[in-house]
């Protein structure tokens, strides 16, 4: 199949939505299908000879604040040429947008687009006005999406209060033999056990606090006890707010690579989502379960939806420091239970695999031709 | 000479924006009769499917329900299919041809989610007031939703997706 995907933020920034269509098109491309992907990327940049081949950059962006932070979109009078041109070469089977409503390339694709449309939508925000009353005048785009896809039922649950009707659920995808194959960081986990935290150690919603917290619980008990954090934020601020004697227990290593990142899912005894909300699917929980690391989360719908209710990873009520505490004891004193759930992890890691994912993407193209 | 001008400007608006929602109006319709032909396709190869795997298994209730959907007219047709649904999840079978009915089956809720989808866009723009007034509609029928049960056999990701109505709605807050 001949399939054109348009990604409407900046490819060169990283971000959720970038990885899910370059994963996205690379395991299409893998099943044998032609795939060109248009995303705002400066092609004068450096990085222009990094650019994979699959990806046509739409040019540089200009940044515009939505839903809470600053998105680097693209629109205007050159970038409805491009999208058009783009959809004009590409002569495509089908046209697979992602994230709509976001004023960007995807909407300009939407309204240029003539052939089957199937769309993406990867947001889970609050009811707002903004967004009411943006549905009506995005209508006329919107209208021509033949097949309207969520990747959780957050976010389609936002999908229906917003522009109503329905979506098909089909999940994030994780790329499960980069994380199984990693190997752990020099020295770790060590003998005495070792906890995991991944993402930004700034942002209250991620919990680094409540697991700090429980951290302070059982490190008296557990001499040899670490707690490795990887993510972006102000390290020194986070060591300065623990106790002295902790402080060489804890290790910072800030922002990570993808490769970093999956050797430090392999590097822990149990990986730790403390999160407090806002996560509407937490991919993070499958990266480490794809990496056949146990998984203790709090107990946000989303997490749960993962782990399979807690048949693939323990789950503490969200905010709790000591139940976090006593279930992550519990799992460094047991071996068995925390093989049991690598068990159940990697069943849960293989559905989710972009293997598995793309087939069901594969099939709403095909429901839509 | 600038009142001629504004009237002519003002006509020359206005036809724009009627052309502009009688082809809105089109398309709608158009999309419909996509997703209707994509589900009746799906309907019918599931069908096949579950006939196939009948006559191989000597599954005399799935073949009866399976060829029941394919003979029923429009009215019965909603209820043979639900109950084409029921059969494909109450017999066991081999790992293969349950993978082949559970496909065929959630082929089944893709097609029919995006046809109601169509509808309910449809039904919504006809329901216009300028479209209404000036039988942008044409001689096409208001399409109606297709409601069945059509939950198909094994719990995987994408039969996860429950019914439509009873969907909650609970917005959250991320990134």
């Amino acid at each position: 199949m001949n399939v054109g995907i348009v990604c409407p933020y900046d490819w060169d920034v990283p971000g959720g939505v970038q990885a899910h269509v370059r994963d996205l098109a690379e395991a299409l491309i893998a099943m044998g299908h032609r795939v060109s992907v248009l995303a705002p990327a400066d092609p004068d940049d450096d990085a222009a000879a990094a650019l994979p081949d699959y990806l046509v950059p739409a040019g540089r962006t200009v940044p515009v604040p939505y839903n809470g932070a600053v998105a680097r979109l693209n629109f205007g009078v050159i970038s409805a040429t491009r999208v058009r041109r783009w959809l004009r070469e590409g002569d495509f089977d089908v046209v697979h947008v992602h994230e709509p409503t976001v004023p960007g390339l995807s909407l300009l694709a939407c309204f240029a687009a003539r052939g089957p449309l199937v769309a993406t939508f990867h947001t889970a925000i609050e009811r707002s006005r903004l967004m009411a009353v943006a549905a009506s005048a995005l209508q006329p785009g919107l209208e021509k999406i033949s097949g309207r896809i969520a990747v959780s039922e957050a976010a389609r649950s936002t999908l229906i209060a917003h522009l109503g009707g329905d979506a098909v659920l089909v999940p994030n995808g994780v790329n499960a033999a980069h994380f199984a194959s990693a190997e752990p960081l020099p020295g770790w986990p060590g003998e005495g056990g070792a906890l995991g935290f991944l993402g930004r150690i700034d942002e209250p919603r991620k919990g680094l606090d409540v697991l700090v917290d429980a951290f302070e619980r059982l490190a008296p008990k557990r001499p040899a006890l670490r707690l490795l954090i990887a993510g972006p934020g102000d390290t020194d601020e986070v060591s300065e707010a623990l106790a002295p004697e902790l402080r060489s227990r804890v290790t910072l290593l800030g922002l990570v690579d993808e490769g970093t990142k999956a050797r430090m899912l392999k590097s822990v005894d149990v990986y730790v989502a403390p999160n407090t909300g806002g996560e509407s699917f937490g991919i993070v929980l499958l990266e480490a379960l794809a990496a056949g690391t146990p998984v203790l989360a709090s107990d946000l719908e989303a997490f749960s939806q993962v782990l399979d209710g807690g048949a693939a990873g323990r789950l503490f009520p969200v905010g709790d420091a000591e139940a976090l505490a006593q279930a992550a004891g519990e799992l460094l004193d047991s071996p068995q239970e925390r093989d049991l759930l690598r068990t159940a992890g990697a069943a849960v890691a293989k559905r989710y695999d972009w293997s598995s994912v793309a087939r069901q993407v594969l099939a709403v193209y095909e429901a839509v031709r | 000479m600038g009142t001629v001008a504004t009237v002519v400007l003002a006509l020359a608006l206005i036809a724009t924006y009627l052309t502009w929602t009688a082809s809105r109006m089109d398309r709608l319709h158009a999309r419909t009769d996509a997703a209707r032909a994509a589900l009746d396709a799906q309907l019918v190869r599931r069908a096949a499917t579950a006939l196939e795997v009948a006559a191989s298994h000597g599954i005399e209730p799935l073949r009866a329900a399976a060829s029941a959907g394919y003979h029923s007219e429009q009215d019965a047709r909603a209820a043979a299919e639900t109950a084409l649904s029921e059969a494909m999840r109450s017999v066991s079978l081999d790992e293969e041809s349950a993978t082949a009915l559970a496909e065929a089956g959630r082929r089944v809720v893709l097609a029919r989610t995006f046809y109601n989808d169509a509808v309910r866009d449809t039904v919504a723009f006809r329901q216009r007031r300028v479209v209404r007034a000036l039988r942008l509609v044409g001689h096409a029928p208001e399409p109606e939703p297709f409601e069945i049960d059509d939950t198909p056999p094994l719990d995987t990701p994408l039969a996860d997706t429950p019914p439509i109505r009873d969907a909650p709605v609970s917005p959250r807050v991320v990134t």
